[in-house]
């Protein structure tokens, strides 16, 4: 989970030949005065859930994609497969490219977030024929 | 028999809920004669034959009310329930509205470039003449409950100069929301956005030509003595309908103008 420990990290020459960017620190999205936090895992799980339900509609897909990209973070590739996926139900590849630019969008200065992002998604992107923006040519305005 | 044993009114037969109907007739299939054939005289005859029958239906209450003194407690319970049933009903008027904007907001589709606002569209600054727009709907609010108070108190030039500055303050709105319709960068035919937007907030714009007509029309019958400060209901559905123009546009403000932008 890519959190707000992002803004505090030195990530310049980071190589990916680590297993994962050390970017995890256990801090909540919010910090409430009381109330049970919930932890980066339960936050994962409930979206791949949310995203998993196979008969999501185009409407839910839309708005879940709104409210997770409205968040301070870049989601895991875990819950981004899962939406994936659900664009492939709903035949909408358009979204589904839209979901990999806004991945991109939200890692805002630390430009190594969206390679490895898209190294992780490969086999999922490749199993359902989902090009990239890179692919199409369209990275470039 | 020559005296009525109870406290209601037996309206007098009265041709105007037929010619109110014609005129809805003449206006609704007038305006698909206007879409398909390019005529506008069946809707502008319906127009004109509405516009009478509501001068002359209510011209006949505030007889009946005012001049002839049928508007007893129990009658005027009934007409309170029947303007709180009518605002009930535009708020669902209106709930319908917001439906279509949150609906279309809350998950924008890909030809909108997937957020909100749409690519491509330049919204307006909600801290410019939207909130300027606010504080004078807000500020007629203050001074429709002063009129209401001067009434009650007898005090009849009071009432007058605040009913005046309300009906001031609901023609500034409008003439201030013409000029930001005038000047918008976007249009009603600007996708989803534009949709929402202009039937949203045109809609709204006429309930406050409406509710600044009720207001003006209080005004006259007040410069005519017509109301008392125990009986002036006319004015009271009038501020009743002008509070509810005024919520109406705090919810489209907050939700179209601000958070929608």
């Amino acid at each position: 989970m890519f959190r707000a420990a992002l803004r505090a990290s030195v990530s310049g020459a980071r190589s990916l030949t680590r297993a994962r960017p050390q970017y995890t620190a256990s801090v909540a999205a919010r910090s409430y005065s009381h109330g049970k936090q919930e932890t980066d895992e339960e936050f994962d799980a409930r979206w791949v859930t949310y995203f998993s339900k196979p008969d999501i509609d185009a409407w839910e897909l839309r708005k879940g994609m709104n409210t997770l990209i409205g968040y301070d973070l870049v989601p895991e590739p875990k819950i981004l497969e899962a939406a994936l996926k659900a664009c492939r139900r709903l035949d909408d590849l358009a979204s589904a490219i839209r979901i990999l630019e806004a991945v991109k969008d939200k890692s805002g200065p630390h430009k190594e977030i969206y390679p490895y992002v898209i190294q992780e998604l490969l086999p999922t992107l490749s199993e359902l024929g989902i090009p990239t923006p890179e692919e199409l040519g369209i990275d470039k305005a | 028999m020559a005296h009525q044993a109870h406290a209601y009114h037996m309206v007098d037969p009265s041709p105007w809920p037929l010619t109110g109907a014609v005129g809805a007739l003449l206006m609704t299939s007038g305006l698909a004669i206007w879409f398909h054939f390019h005529s506008m005289t069946l809707m502008t005859l319906g127009l004109i034959l509405l516009l009478l029958t509501m001068y002359q239906w209510w011209r006949d209450i505030i007889r009946e009310g005012t001049f002839q003194g049928h508007h007893t407690p129990p009658v005027q319970k009934g007409l309170r329930y029947g303007m709180i049933l009518f605002i009930t009903s535009e708020v669902f008027f209106f709930l319908g509205f917001f439906w279509a904007f949150y609906h279309s907001s809350l998950a924008p589709t890909p030809e909108l470039g997937g957020c909100w606002p749409p690519t491509g569209i330049t919204t307006l600054d909600p801290f410019e003449v939207p909130l300027l727009n606010t504080a004078v709907l807000l500020a007629s609010g203050v001074t429709v409950t002063w009129a209401h108070h001067s009434i009650m108190e007898g005090e009849r030039k009071q009432t007058i100069q605040s009913l005046a500055l309300t009906i001031i303050l609901g023609l500034y709105f409008t003439a201030l929301q013409a000029m930001e319709y005038y000047e918008a960068p976007f249009t009603i035919a600007d996708g989803v956005y534009g949709s929402t937007f202009f039937v949203a907030t045109g809609f709204h714009g006429l309930h406050v030509i409406i509710g600044s007509t009720f207001l003006a029309v209080c005004f006259l019958r007040q410069i005519q003595y017509h109301f008392t400060s125990e009986h002036h209901f006319g004015f009271e559905a009038a501020a009743w309908y002008w509070h509810f123009v005024d919520v109406v546009w705090l919810f489209l403000y907050v939700s179209i103008y601000w958070w929608g932008s």
